[in-house]
């Protein structure tokens, strides 16, 4: 549904989108990821049509934003980073406006407005100044704005920005409550939210992908081999060398003594089922108590810090 | 172009117009002004001619465009709401047009004021309204100029200050610049008097309406125009 191929954006002489490559299968939520000045947002603009790309080819729906952007445009519903609401408009009539500038069919403008404002519970303040609503209100008004022509695709950047724990929930509801029917991209620094809503991730740095994948495999694959905290009781110095014996582990690490007299250490191994039960059997063999066995997964967190800090190292 | 779009987008101009004070304000000394000098001019010296009233609100409109025109496109780019636009189905025209389109028809309030003297002249005097026709033609036609000109300048910065001071050189350059060219000798000399507004405008409160004077106005009108949408298009790149 969105292709972005070696998307190029430059501003002035720094080069704030450096070759992107992804796309969002039809129907898939995709979390954009990475620090700020990543180039998330600008690889949003592009995308919307807010700027065109200084190289390589990004389409949605088919449509090229560059030589079909009113195509995209019709197709698409886009909350900016700051949303674009004029203060001076109550809320409904800012709907109004916006279903009448996006092509919403005139009979159907009234239900439209109507619907939207009951799905981000703004109906019953339908009627207020969007300059005396606060902070998440007018973020929901925003992102009213994104919805109200129905599009297929969604771009939002930060939609939870401003808003309390609360009103988080219920927009990643909302937003996972859409998947399956529109395609959509959203930008966060959360990152149980990308866990919590996202089909896929793309993390940028600096302007590049560092990585792209399913929320799940991109943890599982940036462990690389897996690491298992195992607790024996027994004495230390003899356990270390049994168990760097043991098939499938790589490399031992002691992590410290317990209270209990036991020894925490960190386990490489190959990632197999056969190494831990080589493990667990070299413990037994020894007569040593095994406390406890369990693999060290990356939460997206380690993930994200590990490849934006390897990155900005190098 | 789509009417539904361009009248959605004039609409909710006006308003904006109409939720400020600035909007009121703006009219209030429009009124006030025009009318002290109806007053002073038409009424004291008795002669049925909306020429004084015209030549002297046109200074005045002068200093008021500015005002009128500074936050057509500033404020939308301060606020973000220039992202929405330009990435609605809307072409730089479209948004171009309507704002200048929003901008003419404050003027329509202002203008409408001066209906009143009109009224006023007809039931006690007797005008002759061949010439009241072209006056009135030459005040839309240089109104527009200034609004087309105020709308550019706004273009130009996201400070609506900013752009209002660009407005008023623009302005003020067009209306002194006749005199300047009454200085120099030979074809400069003619070309800035063929510039400047008020050679222009002499003619339309003389009664007379000359084509000549009518293009010039229009070029005016679709210059600023014409460079606000290359400014907005240089600045998505």
């Amino acid at each position: 549904m969105i292709e972005v191929k070696d998307l190029i954006k430059i501003y002035g002489t720094t080069t704030a989108v450096d070759r992107v490559t992804f796309s969002v299968p039809k129907g898939t939520i995709l979390g954009l990821l990475g620090p700020n000045g990543a180039g998330k947002t600008t690889t949003m603009r592009v995308i919307t049509t807010s700027l065109p790309p200084n190289g390589g080819k990004v389409s949605v729906a088919g449509y090229d934003v560059s030589e079909a952007p009113q195509e995209v445009r019709k197709r698409i519903g886009y909350l900016p980073e700051i949303p674009p609401i004029y203060g001076d408009m109550t809320i409904i009539n800012y709907l109004k406006f916006v279903a009448d500038i996006k092509e919403v069919p005139q009979d159907q403008k009234i239900n439209r407005v109507g619907e939207v404002l009951e799905m981000l519970s703004l109906d019953d303040i339908s009627r207020r100044l969007i300059s005396h609503l606060s902070l998440g209100y007018r973020q929901r008004v925003g992102l009213a704005q994104a919805l109200i022509h129905d599009p297929d695709v969604l771009i939002l950047d930060e939609p939870t920005r401003g808003l309390d724990p609360k009103q988080i929930l219920e927009i990643r509801k909302l937003i996972k409550s859409l998947s399956g029917r529109k395609t959509i991209i959203l930008s966060t620094h959360i990152l149980p939210e990308v866990a919590s809503t996202c089909d896929n991730v793309v993390i940028i740095d600096q302007g590049k992908v560092v990585a792209a994948d399913t929320v799940e495999n991109l943890s599982q694959k940036l462990e690389g081999a897996k690491t298992l905290e195992v607790e024996v009781k027994g004495p230390a110095a003899e356990i270390k060398p049994a168990i760097e014996k043991v098939s499938g582990v790589s490399s031992v690490r002691v992590l410290g003594k317990e209270s209990r007299g036991a020894t925490k250490f960190e386990v490489v191994t190959d990632g197999s089922n056969e190494s831990r039960e080589a493990l667990f059997n070299c413990v037994v063999k020894n007569k040593w108590v095994l406390y406890q066995l369990s693999p060290v997964g990356m939460s997206l967190e380690d993930v994200f810090l590990k490849l934006t800090t390897k990155e900005s190292a190098a | 172009m789509n009417a539904r779009k361009i009248v959605a987008l004039v609409k909710k101009d006006l308003t904006q117009y109409f939720a400020s004070p600035m909007g009121y304000l703006v009219l209030a000394v429009y009124f006030l002004v025009g009318g002290f000098f109806f007053w002073l001019i038409a009424v004291q010296s008795r002669n049925a001619s909306m020429i004084p009233v015209f030549q002297n609100t046109i200074i005045l409109l002068l200093f008021i465009t500015p005002m009128i025109t500074m936050r057509l496109w500033s404020e939308e780019e301060k606020s973000g709401t220039a992202e929405l636009l330009c990435t609605s189905p809307l072409t730089l025209w479209d948004i171009v047009v309507a704002k200048y389109l929003a901008a003419m028809a404050f003027f329509g309030a202002m203008l409408a004021s001066t209906l009143v003297y009109l009224i006023v002249m007809l039931s006690v005097g007797n005008p002759d309204l061949g010439p009241v026709v072209a006056n009135y033609l030459g005040y839309i036609l240089a109104a527009g100029a200034f609004f087309s000109l105020g709308l550019l300048a706004s273009t130009l910065s996201e400070n609506q200050i900013v752009s209002a001071v660009i407005a008023y050189g623009m302005l003020l350059m067009l209306w002194v610049i006749g005199a300047a060219g009454g200085n120099v000798q030979g074809p400069l000399g003619d070309f800035l008097k063929y510039i400047s507004v008020f050679e222009h405008l002499d003619d339309f409160f003389k009664g007379v309406l000359d084509l000549t004077h009518v293009f010039y106005f229009l070029s005016i009108i679709f210059v600023g125009l014409f460079l606000s949408v290359k400014v907005l298009e240089s600045k998505r790149t």
